[in-house]
């Protein structure tokens, strides 16, 4: 299933939106995280929610990447404060959901294939603080703060808010536009 | 944002987008293997001096931009230097342990962050984004399905504020109340996300539908924009490597701190 032109500018609008919503939630995280308690963590999973909603949205292979590549530039090219390190953020953190959907063969589209999403975001996020931030180098309570708030943020944001956003879009009808026909779609053509 | 701020075209407004595009992925690379806090403190010179001097953009407007940037900073060193792990203890307090070791670490990181900022600053205030797409295409090859959409997406953006703006209006001349707590997520979801994103898929929609009527694919195509290189370039190239060379040859003969690698052994 290749991506067709209104694949692609659907899921490049759509990762706009949320790429804007990244560069606004920079200074909210930076507050969320007074003093190095990684508490605030929990809303870093915001910075995963294109690549589920996407994915959700289109349930196309190679959605998930492309939407979180996007948001990631969108964020870029609005001169984010984290600069040039959410490019390379936004690959890993692309390809983490990508995989899930993938492990699934792109056939299960539920909350909880979501959700592993949005944790698989998340892991992609934490190993690139390894190599950015020295989060190895961490004391171990510390460490383990933050990959547990970093997880459940994941979980909770990229995962089942973005399942929640995405079935409200379901009910708007627009979906039906985006969505490849289904096998009970070509059945209904049948009775 | 380019289309918002008035500015002067100095030479850095003149390289080839792509190049920059790619030279400063390297230089992030680069960075990245940069262990020495010596090092990064000089380094970091390199960049702001760009950024205060050669970006044409009125003094005000770098202040306000470059300001969140201690936030940045010390947001970024904070968690190491209070919890990182190190041998020589400055200072305990409860689960507070601040080290020599940990206090070097955390600096080096907030430096980091803060070249990554600077460089990411100075690339989107010199870089008009549809000249990158157009030198995405023709220099790296980016298929131009995907560099339309983006321009096009682009175009979108501002529809979608109005659009915002507009619900909120009409939101507030029907005496509709914000909820508190959890409930606040959901009324967000509802009242603005799904109105606004449905809007704009179905106008995406719309606009393929559109292009592809109107015979876009990605065969051969003449450009109107057409990004070359130029001796500006080269000079780019050069400035960064005596800046990074200086920077470096400093460390060593006039180092600031003790430490020369502040990752843990």
């Amino acid at each position: 299933m290749k991506l067709k032109l209104s694949d692609i500018l659907i899921t490049i609008v759509i990762a706009l939106v949320f790429g804007i919503i990244y560069k606004l939630w920079g200074p909210v995280y930076s507050l969320f995280k007074p003093f190095g308690l990684h508490i605030g963590d929990v809303i870093y999973g915001m910075w995963f929610i294109a690549g589920t909603v996407a994915m959700l949205l289109l349930r196309k292979p190679g959605v998930a990447l492309l939407a979180e590549t996007a948001a990631a530039s969108g964020e870029f090219l609005v001169g984010s404060e984290y600069g040039l390190s959410v490019l390379l953020y936004g690959v890993v953190q692309g390809l983490g959901t990508e995989l899930m959907f993938a492990l699934f063969g792109y056939k299960r589209y539920t909350a909880f294939v979501a959700s592993l999403g949005g944790i698989a975001a998340a892991v992609g996020s934490l190993v690139m603080d390894a190599a950015y931030g020295y989060v190895m180098d961490l004391a171990l309570w510390n460490l383990l703060l933050l990959v547990g708030a970093r997880l459940i943020g994941g979980f909770l944001i990229a995962g089942l808010l973005a399942y929640f956003l995405v079935q409200a879009l379901d009910r708007t009808g627009v979906t039906s536009l985006v969505r490849p026909a289904s096998d009970e779609d070509y059945k209904a053509l049948d009775r | 944002m380019q289309w918002t701020l008035n500015y002067e075209e100095t030479w850095l407004h003149r390289l080839n987008p792509a190049f920059k595009l790619i030279f400063f992925l390297v230089l992030f690379l680069l960075l990245l293997f940069i262990h020495n806090p010596n090092m990064i403190t000089n380094v970091t010179v390199v960049p702001l001096l760009l950024l205060l001097f050669s970006t044409g953009h009125q003094k005000k407007v770098l202040l306000i931009l470059i300001l969140p940037f201690l936030l940045l900073f010390f947001s970024s060193a904070s968690s190491m230097m209070f919890f990182g792990q190190g041998s020589t203890t400055w200072w305990k307090w409860g689960l507070i342990h601040i080290t020599e070791e940990s206090f070097y670490r955390g600096l080096h990181i907030g430096f980091r962050a803060l070249n990554f900022a600077l460089l990411g600053l100075l690339f989107a205030l010199t870089t008009r984004p549809v000249y990158l797409f157009y030198s995405l295409i023709q220099q790296l090859k980016v298929p131009p399905r995907f560099a339309y959409s983006f321009m096009a997406a682009v175009r979108i953006l501002p529809v979608m504020v109005e659009e915002f703006q507009q619900l909120r209006a009409a939101l507030l001349i029907r005496g509709v109340k914000k909820k508190k707590g959890i409930g606040r997520i959901t009324q967000t979801v509802t009242l603005y996300a799904v109105p606004l994103l449905s809007q704009s898929i179905r106008r995406a929609h719309r606009i393929a539908v559109a292009m592809e009527a109107k015979r876009f694919n990605n065969k051969e195509r003449t450009y109107y924009y057409k990004p070359s290189f130029s001796k500006f370039d080269l000079i780019f190239l050069l400035y960064i490597a005596i800046g990074f060379g200086l920077a470096f040859w400093m460390s060593g003969a006039f180092p600031y701190f003790d430490i020369t690698d502040v990752r843990q052994k």
